[in-house]
């Protein structure tokens, strides 16, 4: 499905809507569409369902109305194998980076290689990893910095180290798309640059498509030739960063485009995150 | 209008209903005492009337001196044995029938959550069909455990006659109905971010199970297992005494002939071998942890 649809774009989202319980709607009505070796950044105030809609690009959980193709495919009642099989083209990253605490790096890098293994191949790796795929889970840790960790125990590593190693993972999934949900929202400014940088130059390199949810403007305004911005579950605006004035960021944060009154904190609404972190700016 | 003054606002609980309360409870729990002791038959002034103060008397000074003979020692080889091996076997039984029902019954598995969401949404067949087996296992698994093993013994008696092998059964299935609940609840309570993870690589269930829940899970199965070894060391002492072998039916039998200086002996290389089994399943779970 993937390389024959090459004029396909990634994914299609057409009123794509998930509600929780009946109630709660995390995602209402998107419409979307992002092409093959774009990278997009998403940025929004917290609980604007940024989580969600990651969630339902990565087929985690169901979408309750609308429609979402994946390279010119159907997918929104794909089950068993075959959801299994497109899973497999997109790469995730986690805000907590999700790996198996107890497992060594080498596992947990490996891990990425755990849609395409039988489960008696899966346990053998447990047991012993065969030397090919050693090689291959060392040679992405070298890609992400980290080659000498291959064989610590991930509960060791420190914030930063343990999102490279779910990098790494990615890295062997070798998926299509690679999803990113605020990954560096647990690492301090310095490093969350460098894993931003790190994510998006590899996806240049391979010409992979890259949707990152983040809380930092500015990381998404340096690296990003596409913003989205998105609140109340729905997208406010999408446009290139040269279009996007500091006016329209602060109404993101504070909520008038949407025409929400801002009840609580006004304080974080006159300031808006861009702030945070002038130096990268430069 | 001014707010009302905070402290003549409305608590939740006015005075009376805070003094009401504990009134209540220590009346229902004196009631309940009362009860208790009557249908007990509590009669603490038996332990001292004459009649069983020479019965305490003779059995305390006839448990002195302990019967340390070689040849008592040599004959109590076997039954030890045969206590270590029905608990080592009843305990390995219970894993190979707690283990495969555990999983079965784990929530998280069967039907819900993020490793279910997109298989078994919208359509209440498929739900039923993934529901189905985890109400069949959790319910054998608490037949299992809710017959104490004593009972589940004098089954086995009937089936397979006297001997240790009703004591491996006994304890493998009673046991194997708690290790098998404890499982599953093992597993529902793992942080889920890491199968989520997994999930989106691709992975199986079984997969995400072996690779990811299981790891983390290993710690505390290998504890709780291992504390139920010591249980059954324990248990499999006691059923001795209605006739499945080793150091209980030994116990059973010298106090049956009044040799309370033998039941001293054995009550001692009990508490040896359960200190024993506390020792070395203590040092399994650090070397685990």
């Amino acid at each position: 499905m993937w390389s024959e649809g090459a004029a396909e774009p990634v994914y299609r989202l057409e009123g794509l809507t998930k509600v929780f319980n009946g109630t709660l709607t995390a995602v209402n009505g998107v419409d979307l569409q992002i092409n093959r070796a774009e990278k997009v950044a998403v940025i929004g105030p917290s609980g604007a369902g940024k989580t969600t809609l990651f969630r339902l690009l990565n087929l985690t959980v169901r979408l309750t109305s609308g429609r979402l193709w994946i390279a010119g495919r159907d997918v929104s009642d794909l089950r068993g194998a075959r959801l299994r099989e497109v899973r497999r083209k997109i790469g995730s990253v986690y805000q907590q980076h999700n790996l198996v605490p107890r497992l060594r790096v080498v596992h947990n890098v490996l891990a990425g290689r755990l849609g395409a293994w039988s489960l008696p191949q899966a346990v053998r790796s447990l047991v012993r990893p065969r030397g090919e795929d050693v090689r291959a889970a060392y040679h992405a840790l070298s890609q992400v910095g980290i080659p000498e960790k291959l064989w610590a125990r991930t509960d060791e590593l420190s914030g930063g180290q343990q999102q490279r190693v779910a990098i790494a993972r990615v890295l062997l999934q070798n998926p299509e798309v690679i999803l990113a949900d605020e990954p560096v929202s647990s690492v301090d400014p310095t490093l969350a640059h460098g894993i931003v940088r790190l994510l998006v130059d590899l996806c240049s390199a391979f010409h992979k498509t890259l949707v990152m949810n983040l809380h930092s403007v500015d990381l998404a305004l340096a690296f990003f030739p596409r913003v989205i911005g998105f609140r109340d579950g729905q997208v406010v605006f999408d446009r290139s960063p040269a279009e996007i004035s500091d006016d329209l960021l602060t109404d993101l944060y504070a909520g008038r485009i949407t025409g929400v009154s801002v009840e609580e904190s006004p304080d974080a609404a006159a300031e808006p995150v861009r702030s945070c972190t002038p130096i990268l700016r430069s | 209008m001014l707010p009302p003054n905070p402290s003549e606002a409305a608590l939740p609980f006015s005075d009376r209903s805070k003094f009401l309360f504990p009134v209540l409870f220590w009346v229902c729990f004196a009631a309940a005492f009362v009860g208790s002791w009557q249908l007990a038959q509590v009669q603490p002034g038996l332990l001292f009337e004459a009649e069983g103060r020479r019965n305490m008397a003779k059995f305390v000074t006839g448990m002195f001196p302990p019967e340390l003979s070689p040849d008592f020692l040599r004959f109590l080889v076997v039954p030890l044995f045969e206590t270590i091996q029905i608990s080592v076997m009843g305990t390995v039984l219970a894993i190979a029938i707690g283990f495969p029902l555990g999983l079965l019954g784990t929530a998280s598995l069967a039907y819900t959550g993020i490793l279910n969401d997109l298989e078994i949404a919208g359509s209440r067949a498929r739900r039923f069909a993934r529901t189905l087996p985890y109400v069949l296992a959790r319910s054998v698994l608490s037949v299992f455990r809710c017959i104490p093993e004593f009972v589940w013994a004098f089954m086995f008696v009937r089936a397979v006659g006297l001997g240790p092998f009703t004591g491996v059964l006994a304890i493998g299935v009673s046991y194997g109905g708690m290790l098998g609940k404890v499982y599953s609840e093992i597993l529902e309570n793992l942080e889920t971010q890491p199968s989520e993870a997994l999930q989106a690589t691709g992975a199986s269930r079984w997969k995400i199970l072996v690779y990811g829940m299981l790891p983390q899970a290993l710690p505390q199965l290998v504890s709780y297992t291992l504390y139920r070894w010591e249980c059954a060391v324990r248990a499999s002492a006691i059923l001795g005494f209605i006739g499945a072998g080793g150091l209980g039916q030994q116990i059973e039998l010298s106090m049956r002939m009044f040799n309370f200086h033998e039941v001293v002996t054995l009550v001692l290389i009990l508490f040896l071998l359960v200190a024993a089994v506390d020792f070395l399943s203590a040092r399994a779970r650090k070397a685990v942890g």
